[in-house]
Order: structure tokens, then C-alpha cells, then sequence
């Protein structure tokens, strides 16, 4: 039924594990093997050894009477639970979209503009619904004496600490042993630049071919939020330039296209 | 307690009721509230109506006037209705130009007259390409209770039968109108559009004539539109919870014996008028 | 432009050759066209966006549909087509997901050569399908009008529409295949209601097709 992304032209039910790597449209139901020791009649092969994982459901998915209710289009992935092989029931599940609009999620790290002081905060807009607040005291190092140096117009690289739907996202540029570990103010010059989140996510895949090609051309300087914004900073303007470009077409280039511009570029 | 328990859960008080079969206010799940129409309380109009559906209250007053016809179509009049829902019927409401809602109500009704011809427009013809009569069907709510469109077309078929045109002649040799107030011809009704609106609990209950609280809780609407043949005159669904074709007709069902008893009160009510 | 022509000569319908360009404009954070024969609406979609004003709800995402016509201002028919799109949306869209947001959709007609509403309906379905918020379903617009003579035609130009004793258009659902949305213009009888219905559902099928081949066609790329 779910053989080459073709299902029954509305909404379809299919068993989650086919579906994997398939295109899912919101409406679809993901049915889901029946736990070990439950029900043996949907049980695949070897899934005895498998430990019984708890099944995560990631984002552009919810959980309904029958399994799971895909909320969003996009391809759907799923993660082993704990790296070991061959679990049916546990495991996380998700729907990686294109999208660019971003939603704050705990966690993440974003580039955010600073574009008020009120108080001891500073209101950052990251592109969410709602702008963030950052602390003055959620720097490395700052006290009440030594307020950290920021101004209106800043960019700034942090992390959620509060993210929900409910309440103000709230950021720290700090971790949780008040360490900056890269995060505080960008520094001067630069350039800033926004790309679709679906990108974003491809270029901080650990080993991402995109960017270990790039660093093959010259030294430079990167922060990649997860708000879809990208900073860079190169030696020249003109350098820094050619990677936005390069960047922003890696959009719609096909990994062939990509190294063939990449070639011509360090040709000359 | 039970007015706390209302406050704080009232999706939850209703399903209480819905369970058992009723609504708190006493009525079936299929039951209109009690229907009142006055016809003629408006005595400068040319036709009035004022129709009480339980608390929701709309009056409906037909101005007419003379207007030269549009080109293209000589033999023709105008209906020209409106809904007005001033701050007055509801806090919901706010003054100024007309909302989302009253601009959709008008726009139903103004549907509702063009689908169901309920006066064929050339019966309002007075001299072909010269002159025609303008109908100014002004719908106005006094007080807000939930199923506007109901209240709505019934007011304006009330106050249509009640229009008396005066008769009007137009003179050969001076190429003027001349209108004769002393002798008044009632509109020919062709069709006698109902509505019946249903809203819909929790994706599958279907309760007809819904209170404001009741349209606020639900998940969707349906008006129905029928006339005596039981032809369809609209079915207006506005998004909300989807239904199969299977509930669409037990609301069409519904809305055929409505018809009935709307048809009868009407029928009652201007035979009553008639002896003066 | 990816054309859902072929998919629908097979299917043997009879709606008009229908195609769908999706994240054409590069501001909002959705934008879809959809073209129907010879009618198009552009769609374009922000959100979850910050809210203004009184429109906030602690609850959920308010929904905003302005309707552009091609030519002068919006006006009441407008307003109330806007009414019909924005309920059938909210529908479908989960907007508890985001409260205290906005979400705007934004269709622009391009032109308009009969079946407009579902024109409409499809565009701003791909819109919020482009923009990646939260739905519970689908839903797909078809227009159906009876002819003289009681036979339905799908999907009508403008010519048929004026001709039509009646035209209905219905949001279908891709879930279930029922009813979101219903519009009529003109008398039919009931038993004609429900055939149009029936044949709205299952021109649907075609459609959400059409829906799930453009999504497997655009995440194939990457």
C-alpha cells in the first residue's frame, strides 16, 4: 500500500516503519507495530532482541486512537532508540518539512537582533511569533556590576531556556555551567542572511558535505542559527559575499551543481 | 453550583445535556424555540414584519421606490436587502460599519432572494427600460439570541407579504409618472424560502435553531433553505467539523417539516391581518 | 509549474487540466498558485505571526483570509467568501498548536474563468500546506453546476455557471470525505444536492492525487 509514496489518493493509513523516507501529507495516519509481548501478528522479524524503547513522537506528528496523525508535509524519519538496531516500537519518529516560518523550541540556538532595552532584559526578535527575552545577567561572566556591552541593533547568538507555546520564549547566552561555549554577541561587520529552516538543519548535520566543501575555498567565520539565519564573515566583503551566494543557492542546487560551482571558484 | 459548573466547564455542561437528549433550556435536540411573527408593526414602511425566534429578535422593513432599470436588464427591478446587527442586539457587536457577520448575513439573504426567486424581478417592472420599482429590505436585529439567518429570511418573507405597492402609471402625453396611492396591490410571492440552521456539537450531534451560547460551543453551522416544492434554495455550510452526506440530509429532512410549520404560522398570521 | 492534467485524462474526470506552483513569492512564509483552466489565485500565507490588537486569543491561532478580487475593491461578496475560506481553514488548521498568533492568508485572483471559490480553496489549502502549519487534514474545493437538462459538469467555466440552473462548490475533507464546506447558488432538489456531492467526492480523489504527487515531486529534490 505504501510502495513508492503511492497510498490511496486521500488520506491514507499505513504502517509507520514502510512509510519511512516517504512523503507524508497531513491527514495520514502511521500505524504502529504492536509492542512485543502484546500482540505477535505485526511483528516484524528480529524484534525480539530489540529492547522496548519509548516511542517519540517528533514534530509534524501527534498521537491519535490509531497510531500517529501526520500534521505536516514532508518526509518522514525515524531514529533508532540509543543507536542499537532493530526496534520496532521505540524510536522517534519525524517529519522533516521545509518551512520558514520559525517556532522557538527549548533548546535551540538562534541568532537573535537586539531591539530594546526594558529594564534588565533585552527583547531580541528571532523571527518567532513573539520576540524573546535575554537577561543581562545571562552572560558569561556578568554581574550586577558588569553588565555585559550590548546595544540596540546586536546580533546575538543564544539559546532557548524557555520555549513554549504558552508563555514569552526566554533566552541565556550562557550553558548550564555559565560558560559562553561560543554563544554572546556576534561581533562587528559580518554579514547576516535567511534561509529556509529545512536548509539550516541540512548545514548543521554533523559532517555536512556543504560546509566541509566550503572550507576547502578559504578561511572564514559562520554561526548558523536555527531561526534560519546565518551570519558570516569572511577576510574580504567580497569573500564574504561569495559564501551568502553560494549559500543561499545551495537552496535549490543539487549536491553535482554545488561542486561544480564550488570548482569553478577555486579556479580563479 | 450548577451555574459555577456552566461558568468554568460550559463545553462540558452542554455535553451533560446533550447525553440525556435535551438542552438547557428545556428543548429536544430538534426543536425550535418558540416562533412569534408580527406582520405590519411598522406603519410608514410599505411592508414590516418582526419575527421572534425565543429571544433573538429581528424586524424586517421593505422601502420602495421608483428607479429607472439597470441596461441590460429593462424588465427588471431591484431587491436590495441589508442586515444590520448594531451594537444595541449584542456586546459581540460593535458600532461603525458593519462587521464580518452582518456583511455574510447580507450576503445570504441577498443569495437566498436571487436562488429562490421569491419575487420574480420582473413582476417589478412598471414601464419596460423606464421605470421599476426599488425593494430596500432593511433587516434589523434587536436582540441577539444566536440563529440570525433563521430570523432573517423568515422576517423578510413576512414583511414581502406584507408589502402594498401603490399602482403606478406613467402618463402618455407628458411622459410622467403618476402614482395612485389609493389603490395598493400586494407583491407577487412566487416562493417561500425557510431556513433552518443547525450547529453542530463535537463534530457529530446536530442541534437545530442554536442560541448565541449554543453557535459560541459548537464546532460548525448549516443553514438549510427550502421552499414548498422542497427544492433546495441554499445549502450554507460555512467550514467548521465536516459531516457526511448522510447527516446533510437528516438536516434536510429536518429543514422540509420546518418548512411546514413556518408555512403554517405565516398562512395563520396573514389571514388574521386580511378582515381589516 | 506542475501540471495534474495527465493524472486527471486517466482518472476519466471532468474537471478543467489543473496545476499548482508552490513558494513562488519569497516574503511570506507560504505562497502557493493554483490554476484551474483558465482561472488562478495566488495565495500567500504569514504566520504563526505576532497578532495585533484585540484579535488575540489565549486559546488559539486567530485566522485572518483577505480576499483580493483582479479588479477594484473587495466588497460584500467578497467579505463573505472570506467568511467561508477562513471557517474551513480553522477547520483543518490546529491552531491550538500556536496560541496568541496570527495567521494570515492572503489570496489574490489572478483571474477568474468560472469555479472561482474552489479555485480559491485549493490554493489557500497548498498555501497552508507550503507553509507548514499544523493541519489536522486537507481539504480540496470542487464546483459543481446542473445544466438545463439535470446533468452535473464539474468544475465550470464561467460560461457554464451563467447557464447552470444551479451550482454548488463543497470543501471536501481528505480524511473522511465529508463535507467542510457547502455553498449553493440556485434551486436544485435534494436528490440532485447529494448527486453533485457524490461526484465532488469523488473528483476529490483526483485532487488530494494531485496534492500527494506534488509533495513527493517537491521533497524528491532535496
Amino acid at each position: 500500500m505504501a510502495e513508492g509514496g503511492k497510498m490511496a489518493a486521500g488520506s491514507g493509513k499505513m504502517a509507520a516503519e514502510a512509510a519511512v523516507g516517504q512523503v507524508v501529507l497531513p491527514g495520514d495516519v502511521l500505524l504502529l507495530p504492536a509492542r512485543p509481548g502484546h500482540d505477535a501478528e505485526q511483528l516484524p522479524l528480529g524484534s525480539e532482541a530489540a529492547p522496548r524503547g519509548r516511542l517519540l513522537c517528533g514534530p509534524g506528528l501527534r498521537r491519535c486512537a490509531a497510531g500517529l496523525l501526520v500534521t505536516k508535509c514532508g518526509l518522514l524519519r525515524h531514529r533508532q532508540p540509543g543507536g542499537g538496531g532493530g526496534a520496532a516500537a521505540g524510536g522517534a519518529y519525524w517529519v522533516d518539512s521545509q518551512q520558514k516560518r520559525y517556532v522557538p523550541v527549548k533548546g535551540d540556538q538562534v541568532i537573535g537582533i537586539v531591539t530594546a532595552r526594558a529594564g534588565d532584559v533585552f527583547r531580541l526578535d528571532v523571527g518567532g511569533s513573539e520576540q524573546a527575552s535575554l537577561s543581562y545577567l545571562a552572560f558569561e561572566g556578568a554581574t550586577k556590576r558588569n553588565r555585559p556591552n550590548v546595544q540596540v541593533g546586536d546580533l546575538i547568538y543564544g539559546q532557548f531556556l524557555v520555549a513554549n507555546k504558552d508563555m514569552e520564549p526566554e533566552m541565556v547566552c550562557i550553558d548550564s555551567s555559565g560558560k559562553a561555549s561560543g554563544m554572546g554577541v556576534i561581533g562587528q561587520d559580518g554579514f547576516l542572511f535567511k534561509v529556509s529552516l529545512g536548509l539550516i538543519r541540512k548545514l548543521l548535520a554533523p559532517k555536512c558535505e556543504i560546509i566541509q566543501e566550503l572550507s576547502q575555498l578559504y578561511p572564514f567565520e559562520l554561526v548558523l542559527g536555527m531561526n534560519g539565519r546565518i551570519w558570516v564573515k569572511a577576510k574580504t566583503v567580497q569573500q564574504t559575499l561569495i559564501i551568502v551566494n553560494i549559500l543561499e543557492a545551495c537552496e535549490y542546487m543539487t549536491s553535482e551543481q554545488r561542486k561544480q560551482a564550488l570548482a569553478k571558484l577555486s579556479g580563479n | 453550583m450548577a451555574t459555577a459548573f456552566k461558568t468554568v466547564e460550559p463545553l462540558e455542561y452542554y455535553r451533560r445535556f446533550l447525553k440525556e437528549n435535551c438542552r438547557p433550556d428545556g428543548r429536544e435536540l430538534g426543536e425550535f424555540r418558540a416562533t412569534t411573527v408580527n406582520i405590519g408593526s411598522i406603519t410608514t414602511a410599505d411592508g414590516s414584519a418582526l419575527v421572534k425566534l425565543g429571544n433573538t429578535t429581528v424586524i424586517c422593513g421593505v422601502k420602495a421606490e421608483v428607479a429607472a432599470p439597470a441596461v441590460d436588464s429593462a424588465n427588471k427591478g431591484y431587491i436590495v436587502p441589508n442586515v444590520e446587527l448594531p451594537s444595541l442586539c449584542s456586546t459581540r457587536f460593535r458600532s461603525g460599519p458593519p462587521g464580518e457577520e452582518a456583511q455574510a448575513a447580507s450576503q445570504f439573504i441577498a443569495d437566498v432572494i436571487e436562488n429562490s426567486q421569491i419575487i420574480a424581478k420582473e413582476d417589478l417592472c412598471i414601464a419596460n427600460g423606464k421605470l421599476a420599482w426599488v425593494l430596500y429590505c432593511d433587516i434589523i436585529c434587536l436582540d441577539y439570541d444566536g440563529n440570525i439567518l433563521d430570523a432573517s429570511v423568515f422576517a423578510l418573507l413576512a414583511a414581502l407579504k406584507n408589502v402594498q405597492l401603490p399602482s403606478v402609471t406613467i402618463n402618455e402625453e407628458t411622459g410622467l409618472s403618476e402614482v395612485n396611492l389609493k389603490q395598493k396591490n400586494p407583491l407577487v410571492i412566487r416562493k417561500h424560502p425557510v431556513a433552518t440552521s443547525f450547529a453542530i456539537f463535537d463534530d457529530t450531534l446536530l442541534i437545530v435553531d442554536p442560541t448565541a451560547e449554543e453557535e459560541d460551543l459548537a464546532t460548525g453551522t448549516v443553514t438549510v433553505v427550502t421552499d414548498e416544492e422542497d427544492r433546495l434554495c441554499s445549502v450554507h455550510k460555512p467550514g467548521g467539523s465536516p459531516l457526511t452526506g448522510a447527516k446533510l440530509q437528516d438536516c434536510i429532512t429536518r429543514a422540509i417539516t420546518r418548512h411546514k410549520e413556518v408555512k403554517k404560522l405565516i398562512d395563520k398570521v396573514t389571514k388574521s391581518i386580511k378582515p381589516n | 509549474m506542475e501540471p495534474g492534467g495527465a493524472a486527471m485524462a486517466a482518472a476519466g474526470c471532468c474537471l478543467r487540466p489543473f496545476s499548482c506552483e508552490r513558494g513562488l513569492l519569497s516574503r511570506p512564509d507560504g505562497s502557493a498558485a493554483f490554476v484551474q483552466g483558465d482561472t488562478s489565485v495566488l495565495a500567500g500565507l504569514y504566520g504563526p505571526a505576532e497578532v495585533r490588537g484585540s484579535k488575540e486569543s489565549p486559546e488559539r491561532a486567530t485566522l485572518e483570509v483577505l480576499l483580493r478580487p483582479k479588479v477594484g475593491l473587495p466588497g460584500v461578496g467578497e467579505r463573505s467568501r472570506e467568511q467561508l475560506l477562513r471557517q474551513t481553514c480553522e477547520a483543518v488548521v490546529l491552531g491550538a498548536l500556536h496560541p496568541r498568533t496570527a495567521i494570515t492568508l492572503v489570496l489574490q485572483v489572478l483571474s477568474d474563468a468560472g469555479s472561482l471559490l474552489s479555485c480559491c480553496l485549493n490554493a489557500a489549502c497548498m498555501g497552508l500546506l507550503d507553509a507548514g502549519l499544523p493541519l489536522s487534514a486537507l481539504f480540496c474545493g470542487v464546483t459543481c453546476a446542473l445544466d438545463a437538462q439535470g446533468a452535473i459538469v464539474l468544475d465550470p467555466t464561467t460560461r457554464q455557471e451563467q447557464e447552470a440552473r444551479a451550482v454548488l462548490t463543497f470543501a471536501i475533507d481528505s480524511t473522511e470525505k465529508k463535507v467542510l464546506m457547502a455553498t449553493t447558488r440556485g434551486s436544485c432538489s435534494v436528490e440532485e444536492m447529494q448527486q453533485c456531492l457524490v461526484a465532488a467526492q469523488r473528483a476529490a480523489d483526483t485532487i488530494f492525487q494531485f496534492y500527494r504527487d506534488s509533495a513527493c515531486r517537491r521533497y524528491s529534490k532535496s
